[in-house]
Formats: structure tokens, C-alpha cells, sequence
């Protein structure tokens, strides 16, 4: 419990009260996007250069290690419109690599994955615009700073009646769940008297500010200055508060090799400018970039989208397959003579019939590696899920399908002196089947769709390749249209294959 | 292989048969023997248990009490092979259970080819002639769809016939038939019987009873109440059930 609690995003309680009106002072006037690298610049602390020692680097040399890291936390994370996963944590991440010698396989996971599979041992690191707070240290182990943060307010860009946190008065505002926001936001609620609303991601949370539904967002100065650079709708109306600091983190007393890296690596960037260039990237004068077209979107998006449908429709084939061959054994022993193996079956079946796909996920993804020890990588946790799943309504179509064959069929074939099994095979199975086929093909196009829900667990299917695409350019309502269009099309051609296949074979 | 307390010649031994679905007693400690040959016609109203001990015959029910013995093998032994034993006993149901998913041969080739019995080639051989004894050779590879009821069910004796077996078991074999097509497929059991097949027939059709069987058994609430000759049964009942049902029926 104390662990998932810990696990919650950045920094909850890094501010208090108190904390907030020191900020306020000494953060006035600091925080326009504008002066914004200079001011960070100044804020990293400069301790780690002195700890350089290029006899750690080499513990770490050569190996290669997996971080996890959020989905999507511009400018930190996320995926440009190719699909690749950029940002500040992942260029400073790799050029750190690069300078240390060792190697990293990134996993875009969410931020409380990111966590819960650094502390599963899935992953050996977490870099996810983390700030490090001292109930974190207690499980984990962090390098040197690399980046200050801090909360700042927007609003809608045509919105001039909110100038100040006074002006909130009995008005909503947007927090990201978890967030350094969230955290603020709660501690002057009171006092100006305004409505908190946490929502899950930056993308959302704008959305909602732009549906009119709240008034205004708290969110992490770098993630607001870029979202704003981008087109999303907000402008900035507040001055920076002051924040925590952003740190790389690893299991406590764990990979220490790494972390010296990490700290070494991080100290020679900063000697050598490059880390400057890497945060100028995303944040010094952002221009504010064009809006494209809808054609352009769809262009620019079609490699990641594709990417995305190719996941998905493999997830479904091998889920689909497994849930096949569950289906038809648990069906039989739904049918079976046998009192005890009817009872298995059905206890299989009302488990998974009974409890959320989102909640199976989330445990086989997070929960079992945990009890086992044994990491699970996120494609093998989403098909044992949708396979499980499907698995367990296929076998009630396998068992109606049975059931609906005239019970006279199996007495003929017995009295002819053929077997259980015989008969089955040869005359109710095959009948089963063409009254099944229907009922298949229905159970298919939901484990399709059903593969969506596994963005959650990080899984780079379509809809998280959707959510990844608006999650950087803010266009909502146009990626999900072509994610949507993407599922339809696919749904409709293979269900007409289907279809046109169960009218030849079973006439 | 050790026919117990049968009677000695007897294809078939019943002896208090008892069966219950649940706590409903069907059948209330059946006692027959029917010989080599013989054709034993079963009449009797509704719920009176015919279908029922047929159905013990071969074991298509679970016999609750008592023992049925068939060419010497007693059914209630939980170590007899039920298949081998049903491959001795054809079976004809009401409502036909031909295999709609299978031609006309198939249904009749499926048991002696997947029983390896006979190849392919031989079970196609000798489901035609079956077929020709049925007389619906030209429909060899129709679909049992397109056939009538009464083609229907002489398809199934064929069928039943396929395995060569020493008994014929009919259960309300003309019931579900257009009046039209009762006469021919009682003429393929009539067939039959002049062939020397061992037979219980379940039936309500009371000439045909009367007319090629050696034995008719009339049962009633689950007992046989009486039985003899047709003559005996049909021309001087002695129970007053019995001279009631047939009251209703002839």
C-alpha cells in the first residue's frame, strides 16, 4: 500500500504552504519562456562535476540496461511524428550512454509503470521527469539533479478575465493526477476558493481547459512552455513557482554502476555544452510552430499509426489463437460427464469473465512480476491477458455451439458403436462449428478492439500511437478520427473476409 | 462374455430392469427374454416407459437396477465395451438423426470406415447395396435435407444396418411421418423381420404390429402389464388397461 502510494507521480509532497509563499517570492518574475534555459542553467547543481571519476564509467561500460520512462511528458518525453521517442530525458539519456559507453533500451511505459516496473526489477533505471523527493529516496536511488521544475498557471488563449490565482474564484481547474500541479493546486484551493479536477495526462488536461470545462491548468513550467509552443490552445499567465528538482533513479542499492554513469556522464555534458544544447533544443525561444493541415496530420502520422495497427493486429492474432485452443479445451470440459472438470471450467470462465480486462492487464503486467520475480515484457503480458480473456468467452461459444448440436446426433453416432471422442470429432463438432462460426467472428473484432486497452500497460498499438501523436501536437479530436478510421477499416474489411469465408465452408 | 442368469438362448436378457430419472421410477423392474430371430413389437400409451427399456437396450440410457444382458454381454458391468457391444445393435430413432453435414453414403460409410471395419472403397461397396435394399440408390450423394421424411428414415436403417448387426432396435420409427410414407418404410422392417432379424419395435402402428410380430408386449406405468401372441393381444385382452388402450388406438 505505502509502496503504490509512493509510486504516485512527481512530488506530491514536495510543496507545502509554507514552501509556496517562499516560492512566491523568490520565483517572481523569473519564469518566461524565454529566460527559461538560462535560469536552469543556473539552478543544476554543480556538485557532480567534481565527482567525475572515468573509473566508474567503466563498471557500466558495454552493459546494457533497460529504463522505463513516461508515454508522454513533453518536452521530456514523447514520440515525434515518426514514432520516435524524443524529448530532453531521452536525449540527455542517450548522449550520457553515448559518452559512458553503455547501451539503453528504452520502455515507454507511463510514469506509475515506469515506477512500478523499475520496482518489479523490469527495468533497471527510470528517467521520467522525476523529481526527487525524500520519501522516494526511501526506495529509490537518485543521481544528481539535471533539471529544475516548477508549477505554472494557464488558461485559454482567449481567456482574459483569469490574470492571477484570486481571479479562480468558484471556477474548476485542470491538475494532471499526481502532478507537482496537483500538489500545488490543493494547497491554495482553499484559500482562493476554486474546484481541483485531476485528470491523466497533459493532452487531456488542456482539452478540458479548451472544452470550457475548467478555467485553467497547473502544470510543470517546461511542459506548459512547450504545449503552448505547440499550438495548445493555453497561454501562461502566472510566474514560475519555485519547484523540485528532476533526477534519474534506480532501485535503492541497486545498479550502482549505472547511476555513477548517469552522474559522470551528466557532469561531462555539462562541461562540454552539450547538455545546454539538448535543453536549447526543446526549450530556449521556442518558435511557435505552424499548424499543419489535416492531410499533412494524416501524412505525418501514417508511420507511427501503421506502426501502431501492426502491433495491434498481431496482439489480436496470437491472442486470438491462444483464446482459440483455451476456448475449445475448457469448452469440452464444460460439456464434459465429468462433475469436477465442468467446475473448472467454469470457475475459469467466470474469473475472467468477471473481473475487468483493464484490471487483468494491469495484473499481469505489474501485479504477477511482482509476486514471481519474473519480469514479463509488455507484449507476452498483453496477450496472456487478451488471450485469458477471449479464452473464457470462447468457451461459452464453444459450449452453446456443443449444446445446440440436437443431443440425437451424439445418440445416433453412439449407437453406431463409435467413441465419445469419435463423435465428437465427426459428427457435433463439425456441426458445432458452423453454428460457432458467427459467434467467432463477433468474439475477433472485440479482441481487436479490446487490444486498444492495452495502451495502457504501455503496449505501442494503435490507439497509443494516437495518444502519443496528440499527446505532442494537441490536434485531439483529428488523430482520434484517423485512430478510429484506422479501426474501422481494418474491422470491416476482415469481418466481410469472414463473413464471405463462413458462407463457402459452412453452406 | 458370461451371459449370468439368463434364460439359455436368449439374444436378449431383462431382468428387473429399474430406471429413475431423478426421483421419477420409469421403469419398474422389467423382466423379458427375447430370442434369436424373434420380432417383439412394444405398444403402449405415452410415458408408459417403451422408448425408455429400448433405450436400455443398448445402453443409451443409464440403467439404474437390474441387469440387461446382449449376445451375452451384460450392460451393467462398468468393464463391458459399450462400443463393441452397440456395433452388434442397430438402432432407428423417431426423428431419423441422419447427419445433415454428411451425403447419404457418409452417414451410412462413417461407422464401419472410422470402426475400420472395411476401406473406403469396401463401405462405399456395401452402403450402396444397403441403399439398393432400401431402394434409394439415386440418392447416394444427396444431402439428408433434400430427402423426404420417409426417405429419411429408410436411409437410417440403412445406416444402422451398416455394421452388420444381429439386432434392430426401432423406436417410434414411423411417429414423425407424413401418413403417405408410413407403408414404405414399414415394408423395409417388414423386410427385415421375413429376413430372420432380431427386433423390438416400438411402435403405435397396431396393424403392422399385429402383422410381423411374434410377440407383442403392452406396457403401462412403467411394467409390462401383458404380453403374447398378436392374436392373444389384439383378439382377447385380459387386462382391463390393456382392452382400454386398445379401445382408444384400433
Amino acid at each position: 500500500m505505502n509502496i503504490y502510494r509512493l509510486a504516485t507521480r512527481r512530488g506530491r509532497a514536495a510543496l507545502g504552504a509554507t514552501l509556496t509563499v517562499m516560492a512566491l517570492l523568490l520565483g517572481a518574475g523569473s519564469a518566461s519562456a524565454a529566460v527559461m534555459p538560462a535560469a536552469l542553467h543556473q539552478g543544476l547543481a554543480p556538485a557532480a562535476v567534481g565527482a567525475v571519476a572515468p573509473a566508474a564509467a567503466s563498471d557500466a561500460k558495454g552493459k546494457t540496461f533497460a529504463i522505463a520512462t513516461d508515454t508522454t511528458f513533453a518536452p521530456f518525453e514523447f514520440r515525434n511524428g515518426s514514432g520516435d521517442l524524443v524529448g530532453i530525458d531521452m536525449d540527455l539519456l542517450r548522449a550520457i550512454a553515448d559518452n559512458q559507453g553503455f547501451k539503453v533500451d528504452i520502455k515507454s511505459l507511463g510514469f506509475d509503470a515506469a515506477l512500478q516496473a523499475l520496482q518489479s526489477n523490469q527495468v533497471q533505471g527510470v528517467i521520467a521527469g522525476m523529481s526527487i523527493t525524500d520519501k522516494r529516496k526511501l526506495i529509490f536511488d537518485f543521481s544528481n539533479p539535471y533539471f529544475d521544475s516548477g508549477v505554472q498557471m494557464a488558461v485559454a488563449k482567449s481567456n482574459d478575465a483569469i490574470k492571477t490565482y484570486a481571479d479562480l474564484k468558484g471556477k474548476t481547474v485542470a491538475v494532471k493526477r499526481g502532478s507537482e500541479g496537483e500538489t500545488f493546486a490543493n494547497s491554495i484551493k482553499d484559500k482562493y476558493g476554486f474546484t481541483v479536477k485531476a485528470l491523466a495526462d497533459s493532452a487531456t488536461m488542456y482539452d478540458d481547459v479548451k472544452a470550457g470545462n475548467s478555467v485553467a491548468v497547473f502544470d510543470d513550467y517546461p511542459v506548459l512552455a512547450y504545449g503552448v509552443s505547440q499550438n495548445n490552445g493555453l497561454k501562461i499567465v502566472t510566474p514560475k513557482e519555485q519547484g523540485s528538482s528532476y533526477g534519474f533513479a534506480v532501485n535503492k542499492g541497486q545498479n550502482a554502476d549505472l547511476l555513477a554513469a548517469f552522474d559522470a556522464g551528466l557532469a561531462n555534458l555539462k562541461a562540454s555544452g552539450q547538455y545546454q544544447k539538448i535543453l536549447d533544443k526543446y526549450l530556449a525561444a521556442p518558435e511557435t510552430a505552424k499548424q499543419t493541415s489535416f492531410f499533412e496530420l494524416l501524412a505525418n502520422s501514417f508511420p507511427a499509426l501503421m506502426k501502431g495497427l501492426g502491433m495491434t493486429l498481431l496482439a489480436t492474432a496470437l491472442s486470438l489463437i491462444i483464446a482459440l485452443v483455451l476456448g475449445i479445451v475448457f469448452g469440452f470440459l464444460k460439456v464434459s460427464e465429468s462433475r469436477v472438470l465442468r467446475i473448472i471450467a467454469s470457475i475459469y470462465v467466470e474469473i475472467f469473465r468477471g473481473t475487468p480486462l483493464l484490471v487483468q492487464a494491469f495484473f499481469f503486467y505489474f501485479g504477477l512480476p511482482q509476486l514471481t520475480g519474473r519480469p514479463l515484457d509488455v507484449l507476452t503480458a498483453g496477450v496472456i491477458t487478451l488471450s485469458l480473456n477471449a479464452g473464457a468467452y470462447m468457451t461459452e461459444i464453444v459450449r452453446g455451439g456443443i449444446q445446440s448440436v440436437d443431443p440425437g446426433q451424439l445418440e445416433a453416432s453412439r449407437s453406431l458403436g463409435l467413441g465419445y471422442v469419435t463423435s465428437m470429432r465427426r459428427v457435433v463438432v463439425p456441426q458445432a462449428v458452423k453454428i460457432m462460426t458467427p459467434s467467432f467472428i463477433n468474439q475477433f473484432v472485440i479482441t481487436l478492439k479490446d487490444t486498444s486497452l492495452l495502451a495502457v500497460i504501455g503496449f505501442a498499438e494503435l490507439t497509443y500511437q494516437g495518444q502519443q501523436i496528440y499527446a505532442s501536437n494537441f490536434r485531439t479530436g483529428e488523430t482520434l478520427l484517423i485512430v478510429a478510421a484506422l479501426y474501422f477499416i481494418v474491422i470491416f474489411i476482415l469481418t466481410q473476409l469472414s463473413n464471405a469465408l463462413d458462407r463457402k465452408f459452412n453452406k | 462374455m458370461t451371459a449370468t442368469p439368463a434364460a439359455a438362448g436368449a439374444k436378449i436378457s431383462v431382468r428387473n430392469l429399474k430406471k429413475s430419472f431423478g426421483s421419477n421410477e420409469v421403469l419398474k423392474g422389467l423382466e423379458v427374454d427375447i430370442a434369436e430371430g424373434e420380432v417383439v413389437c412394444v405398444i403402449g400409451p405415452s410415458g408408459s416407459g417403451k422408448s425408455t427399456f429400448l433405450r436400455c437396450l443398448n445402453k443409451l440410457e443409464d440403467i439404474t437396477g437390474g441387469t440387461v444382458t446382449v449376445d451375452g454381454y451384460d450392460l451393467t458391468d462398468p468393464k463391458v465395451d459399450l462400443n463393441a457391444v452397440r456395433q452388434h445393435i442397430g438402432m432407428v430413432f423417431q426423428h431419423f438423426n441422419l447427419f445433415p453435414h454428411m451425403s447419404v453414403i457418409q452417414n451410412i460409410m462413417l461407422a464401419p470406415v472410422e470402426l475400420k471395419k472395411l476401406d473406403r472403397a469396401g463401405a462405399r461397396a456395401k452402403g450402396m447395396e444397403l441403399l439398393k435394399r432400401v431402394g434409394l440408390s439415386e440418392k447416394a450423394d444427396a444431402r439428408p435435407a433434400s430427402l423426404s421424411g420417409g426417405q429419411k428414415q429408410r436411409v437410417a436403417i440403412a445406416r444402422a444396418l451398416a455394421m452388420n448387426p444381429g439386432i434392430m432396435l426401432f423406436d417410434e420409427a414411423t411417429s414423425a411421418l407424413d401418413p403417405e410414407m408410413v407403408g414404405e418404410v414399414l415394408q423395409v422392417i417388414r423386410d427385415l423381420a421375413a429376413e430372420g432379424m432380431t427386433m423390438v419395435v416400438v411402435t403405435h402402428e397396431m396393424g403392422f404390429a399385429r402383422e410381423v410380430a411374434d410377440r407383442v408386449i403392452f406396457m403401462d406405468a412403467g411394467v409390462i402389464c401383458e404380453e403374447g401372441t398378436p392374436e392373444a393381444i389384439f383378439g382377447n385382452a385380459q387386462q382391463p388397461r390393456l382392452q382400454d388402450f386398445l379401445a382408444k388406438v384400433l
